[in-house]
């Protein structure tokens, strides 16, 4: 199998589109377990883990987080994203941290991606890259299906980009374990105070990220009567409502790793205790 | 000050610094000239005949060195002789999804991996059986044509006592039914051989085993050479737990394809692959009665056990056994019956994990023992104290019973924790828990018929002071080489780090029986003791000539040989050696050691059970259960353990303290669990080992109760600590949620069931587990559908990744992927 280890993202994007075989390999965290387990066969690799470019977290305006950073990276600088960060800590363990990027997760698009619920209740931009140019697709229509979105074989993910959404947010993952462990039902809430928006977005809860419009709405109905930027606690029963909204935007099916009667029980209550914590964080 | 100048002390281990820096040779780090690398082709059926393999195709794949099938060695080979119903590979019918059917050496694993798909093989597949239930009563599917009644592998029936009296004079009864789940080791090391045949016809085989010694009666038994020209080499163990004391498929293939490549052969299984050889916990549904008097004395217990064996025999007619034999250990029980079944599934072979078909009834009976004192309202700890079995005392069934800690376990746990105080009075959702359990220090019997000793050692003494100790042990991390050093190097007064230990080599060293049962300190502790100990008897005697002191008052500790009434006057070991040498000629001598006679009962099936000693324990858990998301944290276990003495205090903890976390994993989530024959998550991504987050703080608290028997007083540590645990934990979970859980693993899911917060129509349970044996599915036909239609669907995925057109099953079994709308990733 050939390797071509790229220098910079055009360098990349040449190579991916001169031979069709070739497939992107950035921390290899994914793609290595397809390849053991005999499920891919790439033809050849082009490795972008050396490419700079890819790397950088800029927090000019606009929040921009390269497709190279790691899950280390994102802890150890801030990207403005607490729920970012709490999904980054989630992540494998310390080794997978190290080496996988959030780039192979939004490309991966798997239900159960950890850093996705955060990137669709941002509302991210993800900014793709090939010879033919520069295309940026709202995450909103990312994904198509598990494991499936709408990049090209020869689009490099160079970056997702985001408006810089404050301090309100959270996001929690429930597994059968605490760490190494893939999200049985995850969630990020994010509370973004100077726009007056709520987002809302499930993970491990159905084919593709789901955004819970009903429970956003009504986040943001409670939050217009306690005051936006205020620290103020909701009421137990306005936490129950919203956590009762969020399980009813799920689409849960049964597998290895949970029922789906647990995953719709266990996002309620996720819910309800993600908008108790974000109402009070300033 | 100590009696000892070794024993007791915290010693680092011997071989602790090549772990620690990552230099110790395992089987896999093994390289040698010219070496080739093998790989096994696996059952994708769970049951089916094999009708012809074709193995011309991958014969001719370059790189590709010999292939080898189950009919070049059709010879029956399983661990126990009495029930040897296994091939080195399989040779006319496949049993269970993972089962391997062919073996390529090559000169690279890619080489030989890819040639596995192009091994043909033509299946007739056959229903499989997939449940105890089925398994009993399906008489016209039959997965051994031996088996006498349906697929009954052994059925045992013992009574002692009268215990329809017993019943009859008990003014409260318990009636319970149980299912402990299987789970498997996960030790981190995969398994691993490397075989070499050498131009003398001699073969090497480099292992990670747990019996180097039964494995090289199975070698000659297969191969068809004889032992004079097999040495098996037991490399260090990563972990094995039980997991690597059969003889396995991987040992024998690596081995013939050496014979008959003449070149070294290296085989070590994937992760995946170890889920297959499996041999772990089996899966147990179990009913207890119990009967008892207004004060909770027993008057008595009738159990009954299922176990779900998998495929094949490995040690199930000793697991059969150890579900029933240890019950009456710990409490005074008078009348006592046990009945025992053990079927097969087409599923992988269940066998010995920590504990031994020990730990799932004893978390069964002490679940009883919390619900008796609950019934009765007593204190566990106080209730269990009460009924204690005395020391010195037989059993019911026979077994003698000399040391016996519990009590001061039971003390100890209970100190520690406050149990007593606070124990029922603990806000919703917090609880705390307590369990008693006991263990052998090694089974009383070999595994096969034979009157020679269970141990054998030899000491050496060379002229610069230094000691070799030679023994058959196998070295698995538990820390039996350390515990030859210790015993060697208290006996005659050197260092631990002076001794030289050369273990689990058949040609080196004398035989052991292997490290199973938790038998290698009581064992191999007293041959090299009394090898020991006619060297220092000889150094002893010349030091006393020469210093002119009686030799009943020379003595010998830290490398010097003294008279203890005056210990200014001695010389030291090395003088003493050399006087000694000079003396007697080459310093070497040989021990041995052989269990008592008359320890266990005189019927038949009265050879499981009996043991030099036992060890007792007790743990007390705290837990804390999430009312909401049903999450189980165990916040804090208490093990403490009476391992007679403690020779090595610092392996003594570790082993308490990797017990009570093996012990969490248990009932915390592990499963072996499978849909149509296919494992449902082999690998330990999925399958979910405690990380070191999910981890409780674990306490290790030692009793000593200083067996006469023991070498310097020890008795075993390696299992007993596990098993008090599980129940522990089950119990404090009753004591936070009032809930029973007659069924492991406790997972989320089952505690929302349990709250009745499931689903919306919910309504609390008081228990969850099962009421009885279920009825057998009546969907004949159903389970080959379902795993028909996964094998089918796996094939096609196969052959989408590889471009190749496969041959049924031809890169073995893989996980399935995830459902299009499931949450997996
Ligand atoms: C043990 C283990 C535990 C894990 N735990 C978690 C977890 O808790 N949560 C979680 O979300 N994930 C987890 N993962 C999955 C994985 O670590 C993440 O999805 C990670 O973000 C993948 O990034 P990567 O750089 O390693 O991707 P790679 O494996 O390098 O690539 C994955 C795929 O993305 C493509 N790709 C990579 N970068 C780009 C790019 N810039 N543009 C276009 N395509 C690209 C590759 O071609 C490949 O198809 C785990 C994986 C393992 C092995």
């Amino acid at each position: 199998m050939a390797v071509h280890v790229a220098r910079d993202v055009d360098d990349a994007t040449r190579a991916v589109a001169v031979d069709e075989r070739a497939e992107l390999i950035a921390g290899g965290t994914d793609l290595m377990v397809e390849i053991n387990f005999g499920r891919r066969r790439p033809g050849a690799l082009v490795a972008i883990d050396r490419v700079q470019e890819l790397r950088g977290i800029s927090r000019s305006g606009r929040v921009r987080v390269g497709a190279g950073v790691t899950y280390t990276q994102l802890l150890a600088d801030d990207a403005g994203s607490a729920a970012l960060r709490e999904a980054s800590r989630s992540v494998g363990s310390p080794q997978i941290r190290n080496a996988g990027t959030i780039g192979g997760n939004i490309a991966t698009s798997s239900p159960a991606g950890d850093a996705l619920p955060v990137l669709a209740a941002l509302e991210a931009t993800i900014v793709v890259r090939s010879v033919r140019g520069e295309r940026r697709v709202p995450f909103a229509e990312w994904m198509t299906g598990p494991k499936r979105n709408g990049r090209a074989r020869d689009e490099i993910i160079v970056a997702a980009e985001w408006e810089s959404a404050g301090p309100k947010q959270t996001f929690m993952k429930v597994g059968t374990r605490n760490a190494m462990v893939i999200a049985v039902a995850s969630l990020a809430l994010v509370v973004d105070a100077s726009r007056r928006r709520v987002g809302v977005a499930l993970g491990s809860c159905g084919p593709t990220i789901l955004r819970a419009d009903r429970a956003q709405s009504f986040a943001a109905g409670v939050l217009d009567e306690l005051g936006w930027e205020r620290q103020a606690a909701p009421t137990e029963t306005a936490c129950a409502e919203f956590g009762a909204l969020v399980a009813s935007a799920a689409r849960p099916i049964d597998d290895v790793r949970g029922t789906a009667a647990y995953r719709s029980h266990v996002l309620s209550v996720m819910a309800a205790r993600a908008l108790a914590r974000v109402a009070v964080l300033g | 000050m100590s009696e000892f100048s070794v024993v007791g002390r915290r010693l680092p281990k011997v071989n602790s610094w090549a772990h620690l820096t990552g230099t110790a040779k395992y089987a896999d780090d093994i390289a040698l000239p010219r070496m080739l690398y093998a790989r096994l082709l696996r059952s994708p059926h769970a049951h089916a005949r094999v009708r012809s393999i074709d193995t011309s195709a991958a014969e001719r794949h370059p790189g590709v060195v010999a292939v080898v099938t189950g009919r070049d060695m059709p010879e029956k080979m399983g661990i126990m002789p009495s029930t040897q119903d296994e091939t080195a590979l399989a040779v006319d019918r496949v049993r269970y999804v993972g089962e391997a059917v062919a073996g390529i050496a090559a000169t690279s694993e890619d080489a030989a991996f890819e040639a596995l798909s192009l091994i043909r093989v033509d299946y007739e597949p056959l229903e499989p059986i997939l449940t105890i239930e089925e398994a009993l009563e399906r008489e016209d599917v039959k997965i051994h044509d031996e088996a006498a009644r349906a697929n009954v592998f052994k059925e045992v029936h013992l009574s002692f006592g009268d215990l329809d009296a017993g019943f009859a004079s008990a003014d409260h009864l318990r009636d319970d039914w149980y299912f402990f789940e299987g789970n498997t080791h996960a030790a981190i090391e995969s398994h691993s051989a490397v075989a070499s045949y050498d131009g003398d016809g001699k073969l090497t085989l480099w292992t990670s085993t747990q019996v180097p010694h039964y494995l090289h009666r199975e070698l000659e038994k297969v191969l068809g050479i004889p032992r004079t020209r097999i040495r098996v080499i037991a490399t260090p163990n990563g972990g094995a737990f039980g997991g690597k004391s059969d003889p396995f498929a991987h040992e024998f293939a690596a081995s013939l394809l050496s014979m008959r490549t003449k070149r070294p052969v290296k085989l070590t299984l994937d992760r995946e692959e170890v889920f297959y050889a499996h041999r772990g916990r089996h899966p147990v549904k179990m009913r207890l009665r119990a009967g008892v008097k207004k004060d909770g004395e027993f008057t008595a217990a009738h159990l009954q056990t299922w176990l779900d064996g998998g495929a094949y025999a490995s040690y199930g007619i000793a697991t059969t056994y150890y579900t029933g034999a240890l019950l009456t250990v710990t409490y005074r029980i008078p009348a006592y019956k046990f009945d025992g079944v053990r079927v097969y599934t087409n599923k992988p072979p269940c066998g010995p994990k920590r504990g031994h078909g020990t730990t799932q009834p004893r978390w069964a009976f002490e679940c009883t023992v919390d619900k008796i004192a609950s019934d009765l309202g007593l204190d566990p700890l106080e209730y269990r104290r009460y009924i204690l079995q005395p020391p010195n005392s037989r059993t019911v069934n026979g077994l003698r019973i000399t040391t016996m800690g519990l009590g001061e376990c039971l003390d100890a746990v209970g100190r520690a924790t406050g149990f007593s105080r606070t124990h029922r009075k603990l806000a919703r959702g917090k609880g705390i828990g307590i369990a008693g359990s006991a263990y052998i220090s090694g089974a009383g019997l070999p595994i096969y018929w034979n009157a020679m000793p269970h141990s054998g050692a030899v000491v050496k003494i060379d002229r610069g002071g230094g000691v070799t100790v030679y023994c058959g042990t196998s070295e698995i991390g538990q820390g039996s080489d350390q515990m030859l050093a210790t015993v060697t190097a208290e006996a005659l007064g050197v260092l631990p780090e002076d001794v030289h230990v050369v273990s689990g080599d058949t040609s080196l060293a004398p035989v052991d029986l292997g490290s199973y049962s938790s038998r290698v300190t009581f064992m191999a502790g007293n041959a090299t003791m009394e090898a020991a100990c006619k060297l220092r008897d000889q150094l002893l005697s010349v030091a006393a000539e020469a210093l002119a002191v009686p030799v009943e008052r020379m003595t010998a500790a830290l490398r010097r040989v003294y008279d203890s009434a005056e210990p200014a006057k001695g010389m030291s070991f090395v003088e003493a050696a050399n006087l000694a040498e000079a003396r007697y000629g080459t310093l070497s001598a040989a021990g041995s050691y052989t269990p008592p006679k008359g320890i266990g009962g005189d019927y038949k099936g009265a050879g499981v059970g009996p043991t030099p000693a036992y060890s007792y324990q007790a743990a007390v858990a705290e837990v804390t259960v999430d009312l909401d998301t049903g999450v189980l944290t165990v916040d804090r276990v208490v093990t403490a353990h009476d391992c007679g003495r403690a020779l090595s205090p610092v392996n003594v903890e570790g082993q308490i303290e990797g017990s009570a976390y093996m012990g969490y994993g248990e009932i915390s989530g592990e499963e072996q669990v499978f849909r149509g024959g296919l494992h449902k998550k082999p690998s330990l991504l999925e399958y979910k080992i405690p990380t070191s987050l999910d981890t409780p703080k674990l306490e290790a608290i030692i009793v000593e109760t200083v067996d006469a028997e023991g070498p310097f007083g020890g008795k075993e540590a390696g299992e007993g600590p596990l098993n008090p645990v599980i129940p522990a934990i089950a119990n404090a979970v009753f004591d936070a949620i009032g809930v029973r859980f007659d069924e492991t693993p406790i997972t989320a899911d089952k505690v929302l069931d349990a709250l009745g917060k499931r689903d919306n129509r919910g309504v609390p349970k008081d228990r969850i587990g099962p009421s009885g044996l279920a009825e057998p599915k009546r969907d004949p036909g159903g389970a080959k559908r379902r795993l028909g239609f996964s094998t089918e669907a796996r094939e096609q995925r196969i052959s989408r990744v590889t471009g190749v057109e496969t041959a049924t099953g031809a890169t073995g079994p893989g996980p399935e992927p995830g459902e299009p709308g499931s949450g997996s990733r």
